[in-house]
């Protein structure tokens, strides 16, 4: 059998008034520590280019977009969030989207498509909000999915780097 | 005529004062609760969150009111009445502030009455507050109510005994019921009665948070055990009513021991100062009282029902009665007995 020997408490101890003047003075003390609480609309979440976000098509300088509709992330894409319809064009490119939808409700954030893409067309960008008071209003298409490939920059050269990685080490 | 106009001033001012007084300590609990969390608390409404009592409110207002089947309507819809009235009543005789002026020969004191049986009266109708909470728990058919509203009952008749006895041993060492009087009987060097009667402050201070039902002494609520407690089955302004009531009984009870304990609108080293002034350090030290509750109750953990019990009964009672017995020693053949 355990037997818990137990120290007798002091008159001081007993009183409990020191204790709980300690425990004012911790709390107190805290009121003026600084706060974790992020104040979000203002105050948004850091991103940086590893973030993946949603989905956006990369257009050039010379606003043409980058997609030849091929349909290889649209047949990546596990949730079938994605739909595209091509056409033709006078293009270099010959092909590009008539229509090109992204579901955003059906959307994971996977990366398979930016993964997929043969022709550097389709990106996650570090966009993660995501509001609005129809589920028809949430399936973007191509002209809410369009981003100049300079606000996509630093995820192109994040993935251009990675893919670098990967050729060199798997030929070596 | 302009003599009802002026009592009319003093009245709104006072009421006015108080109900904003409670009013923001509702914002003020969440505010300090979120400081000591490493938290912001509400901040949305109107600059730093100062609008959120309004809008508290207003939303209280258009909340859908239940009443439970089984519930006795009447003595339901009383019970709330009866926890904000008496705290309500109480403001009546406290002391903001000392003479204002005389107006065709009749002194204007800062406070709505000034009877002569000042703390009796504080004490007797607080008194009543009780029933507020016994009658809610009581009429809403829930058991959970009905414990809490015992709970209620019985710790706040123990302490109120305790609590009589702490002022008690204030009112003989000033001889009068009248708060003035009790307050400019604590002028000059240490002449505040906190210097002259600790045990009876600290006796005051622990009662009248299990007064208030305030943390530590928390029981006719106490979340984790019995949901509300005796507002548990209350929806509405109702609930409303409660917290208004346990509010501004708050702001009371502050307002009593900054009048009893700590010299009320006396300031420090300054006899004679003006009424405004003197408003103004009743204001500050009252503010200190009510941010010791808030203080409190983010700090310490609350007790076990059965300590509370030992608490009030084995070491409060028997203390304040000793109190009591030097006070009268003290009294009788001290420096100034006969």
């Amino acid at each position: 059998m355990v037997v818990v020997e137990r120290k007798e408490l002091s008159f001081l101890e007993r009183i409990y008034f020191p204790a709980i003047l300690k425990g004012l003075r911790i709390t107190v003390s805290k009121m003026f520590a600084p706060r974790f609480t992020r104040q979000y609309p203002e105050e948004p979440l850091p991103t940086n280019e590893v973030t993946r976000g949603q989905p956006r098509l990369a257009v050039n300088e010379d606003d043409t977009i980058r997609c030849v509709s091929c349909g290889l992330c649209e047949a990546a894409c596990p949730a079938y969030a994605i739909t595209i319809d091509g056409q033709e064009t006078e293009r270099f490119i010959e092909r590009e989207p008539e229509r090109f939808d992204i579901d955003m409700l059906r959307c994971i954030l996977c990366g398979f498509c930016e993964e997929a893409c043969p022709k550097d067309a389709i990106y996650m960008s570090n966009e993660l909000e995501l509001a609005d008071f129809s589920r028809e209003a949430l399936v973007y298409d191509i002209e809410k999915l369009k981003r100049p490939v300079s606000a996509l920059q630093d995820r192109i050269d994040y993935i251009k780097k990675i893919n670098d990685r990967w050729q060199t080490s798997s030929s070596t | 005529m302009s003599m009802l106009l002026i009592w009319l001033l003093v009245t709104v001012a006072c009421y006015g004062a108080v109900i904003g007084t409670a009013a923001l300590m509702t914002l003020a609990e969440r505010k300090v609760s979120a400081a000591m969390q490493y938290r912001y608390g509400p901040n949305r409404v109107g600059p730093f969150g100062l609008l959120q009592p309004l809008a508290d409110g207003v939303k209280f207002i258009f909340k859908e009111e239940v009443i439970p089947a089984g519930a006795n309507p009447w003595i339901f819809k009383l019970a709330p009445v009866l926890t904000a009235l008496p705290a309500m009543l109480a403001i009546a005789v406290i002391p903001f502030t000392g003479v204002i002026g005389t107006f065709e020969d009749t002194v204007i004191y800062g406070s709505i009455a000034n009877p002569e049986i000042g703390i009796l009266y504080v004490l007797a109708v607080s008194g009543i507050g009780v029933y507020g909470a016994i009658l809610g728990g009581w009429a809403s058919n829930s058991k959970y109510s009905l414990l809490g509203g015992l709970r209620a009952s019985a710790q706040m008749v123990s302490y109120e005994l305790s609590l009589i006895l702490a002022v008690l041993a204030v009112v003989a060492m000033t001889g009068s019921l009248n708060l003035h009087e009790i307050v400019t009987d604590q002028s000059g060097w240490l002449g505040w009665n906190v210097f002259s009667q600790p045990l009876a402050f600290m006796l005051f201070l622990i009662c009248s948070y299990a007064e208030t039902n305030r943390h530590p002494f928390d029981f006719a609520e106490c979340e984790p055990e019995l949901v509300g407690g005796f507002h548990t089955e209350y929806s509405s302004m109702k609930f409303a009513m409660f917290f208004i009531g346990e509010y501004t009984a708050m702001v009371v009870m502050a307002c009593l021991t900054t009048t009893l304990f700590f010299g009320g609108y006396l300031v420090p080293f300054w006899e004679g100062a003006p009424w405004w002034i003197g408003l103004l350090a009743f204001g500050a030290k009252t503010s200190f009282f009510l941010l010791l509750f808030i203080w409190v109750r983010w700090t310490l953990p609350r007790f076990r029902y059965d300590q509370l019990m030992h608490l009030g009964w084995k070491v409060l009672f028997p203390l304040a009665l000793l109190n009591i017995f030097i006070t009268g020693l003290w009294i009788s053949f001290g420096p100034g007995g006969n």
